[in-house]
């Protein structure tokens, strides 16, 4: 899966470096000073890095955990996300990470104990109120899982922090380090969803929407909750009726109970990424559609995102109580996983 | 196209003998050569780092390369270890002067070895773990401007190790050297070569789109909103002929506005 590691000089010693190199043997090793040599490199192809992307072992050393986008949230006041990991297994056509990053490699940041140590000073400093903390936005959460350990090392700290709540967003069916645990309610597997027949259209090498809800089955059964995110939304002439489809089956397959929230958001890009995806990807049918530009993102017309965005809140609302319902509305782009 | 680079004729002589390519007379700062189909070229680019920068700018201003272009720097290399004839494809290239790195992007499976170069300023008696040239890091930098780094790279034959040093090195032996590794040379390009298909397709202007810019007057913004609509339109009309559905159309604005109109008027599509 991963031939190359190039691992930064300062953490080449690292006890998780070293144990992540043993789980590739064969892979060629190479040594960097940062990882913005490779990562951050103009000339580079997304499109055909992302063929046989590298695994880059770093360290981060600031902004390691950021607040979110406004009106970005599940409710309460102090949102905020991190990211253990820059790109994605996936390769979903819609996803913003094609025109943030020059790089399709992905970087791990292995300093795990820094990020927590920036949460909890996070945590003292909004007291008593409860902090959300959002994984997910630049990577799939728990894609690598079974290589990063990425749970096993993040879990026990919201264990130990009920006013804290960590969203894992995600696409993975990667789930085998959270079952072996117990569940803490302060812990959200939030997973994304579009339509069967977009998904395969647009969501390559992700597992099928059966297997993103036997994941989640397996997740309730062990008492986990479980969040929904319909985010991006995409158009297509028959959305109604392969939403509809989409819902009806999910709701029907999984323990409403045990729904911590659904969120939902339509397909938009900020305009600089969106343009940089297209040149990309322009046999893509995505990016042949007429979107239009407002507040400096690119998305669909605002009749079709308004008419796709209230009838999935409808059908969504048939299903769920409404203080468990999310709204995205915002302008900010599409998030990954 | 494919852009070969080697830094001594010895080097050169064996790739140009197997490709079949011949002398450019037109162009004598740096020796050029290229197949007859003129999709293989060669320079000569003397010994040094700022000798093959040199030598990448003149053979692109000369040639008029492309961003989806094959770039590769073929030379003997000295290493302490590795065996003598030992070919290597170059996995991060140091220039020792200044201490900047480059990591060419290898996106593909070759029976070859993958090792780190530093290119010195003058030939090195010392041994190390890394292969060591005097032209990498100039090819590199100045190939990195002109393509993209998961096409450009720099292949390198052991020719000197701490057993058989370099002093022992004459003409005849570098040309077997590179002789015998010819098969590894077209091994590697024909690994690239799909990589840059894909990526000309990516970069390659729409069809019609030269003929309509020439046939109506578009300011700059207007010629690259009109590269989007007609990419747009061969995804979604792929069968459909743009150049009779505009064939009455008077100016750029009503072409643009045509155009447009009936990319809104159809249905999104994401799969057929």
């Amino acid at each position: 899966m991963i031939n190359t590691i190039y691992i930064e000089e300062e953490i080449a010693e690292h006890p998780r470096t070293l144990d992540i190199i043993k789980r590739f043997p064969n892979a060629t090793k190479i040594d960097c000073k940062r990882y913005g040599e490779i990562f951050n490199r103009k000339s580079q192809n997304f499109r055909l890095q992302k063929k046989k992307p590298a695994l880059i072992l770093a360290k981060k050393h600031k902004s390691l955990v950021l607040p979110t986008p406004k009106q970005y949230g599940l409710g309460a006041e102090h949102n905020y996300y991190f990211s253990h990991m820059l790109n994605c297994l996936y390769d979903c056509r819609y996803c913003f990470l094609q025109g943030m990053f020059q790089s399709a490699h992905y970087v791990l940041f292995i300093n795990y104990e820094d990020f927590i140590v920036d949460m909890q000073k996070l945590l003292n400093q909004h007291g008593e109120q409860s902090v959300h903390f959002f994984s997910g936005y630049d990577c799939d959460s728990l894609a690598l899982d079974p290589v990063t350990n990425f749970t096993e090392e993040f879990l026990p700290f919201f264990e130990n922090n009920s006013k804290a709540l960590l969203e894992l967003r995600t696409k993975s069916t990667q789930i085998r380090n959270i079952l072996k645990r117990d569940p803490i309610q302060n812990c959200i597997i939030a997973f994304s969803f579009t339509p069967n027949k977009i998904a395969s259209s647009l969501e390559h090498k992700t597992p099928n929407v059966e297997k993103r809800i036997r994941a989640i089955i397996d997740l309730q059964q062990a008492g986990w909750l479980i969040g929904l995110r319909f985010d991006p939304l995409i158009y297509t002439k028959e959305y109604k009726k392969e939403y509809a489809e989409l819902f009806t089956h999910l709701f029907s397959s999984i323990d409403s109970n045990l729904i911590h929230s659904v969120s939902l958001g339509s397909f938009r890009l900020p305009k600089a990424y969106f343009r940089k995806v297209e040149k990309l990807y322009s046999d893509e049918k995505l990016f042949s559609s007429p979107m239009e530009e407002e507040n400096n993102n690119i998305g669909y017309p605002a009749e079709i995102r308004e008419n796709m965005l209230d009838f999935c809140k409808d059908t969504i609302l048939e299903h769920i109580a409404t203080d468990k319902f999310f709204p995205c509305h915002d302008s900010n782009q599409t998030i990954t996983s | 196209m494919i852009h070969l680079f080697c830094a001594l004729s010895c080097e050169a002589e064996p790739i140009i003998q197997h490709f079949n390519l011949s002398k450019i007379k037109e162009f004598d700062l740096f020796r050029l050569y290229r197949s007859e189909d003129k999709n293989i070229s060669l320079a000569i680019t003397g010994v040094g780092k700022m000798n093959a920068a040199a030598a990448v700018t003149y053979h692109h201003a000369c040639l008029s390369t492309f961003s989806a272009d094959i770039w590769l720097n073929i030379g003997v290399a000295g290493h302490s270890s590795l065996p003598i004839g030992e070919a290597c494809l170059i996995n991060k290239i140091t220039d020792n002067q200044f201490g900047t790195t480059w990591y060419p992007q290898i996106l593909f499976d070759i029976d070859c070895t993958n090792a780190p170069l530093i290119t010195h300023d003058a030939v090195s008696y010392q041994y190390q773990d890394s292969l060591f040239d005097m032209e990498a890091s100039g090819f590199y930098q100045m190939a990195l401007r002109l393509g993209t780094a998961e096409l450009i790279h720099c292949l390198k034959i052991v020719s000197d190790n701490q057993q058989h040093s370099v002093e022992n090195i004459k003409t005849d032996y570098v040309k077997k050297l590179i002789s015998k590794n010819n098969m590894k040379i077209v091994q590697l390009l024909n690994l690239l070569k799909p990589l840059a298909k894909e990526l000309s397709s990516i970069n390659t202007a729409p069809k019609y789109y030269q003929t309509l810019i020439e046939e109506y007057h578009l300011t700059k913004t207007e010629r690259i909103q009109l590269l989007r609509l007609l990419n747009q339109w061969s995804v979604r009309f792929p069968n459909d002929d743009i150049m009779y559905f505009v064939r009455n159309v008077k100016n750029g604005k009503s072409l643009h506005k045509k155009i447009t109109t009936k990319l809104i008027e159809s249905d999104f599509i994401i799969y057929d």
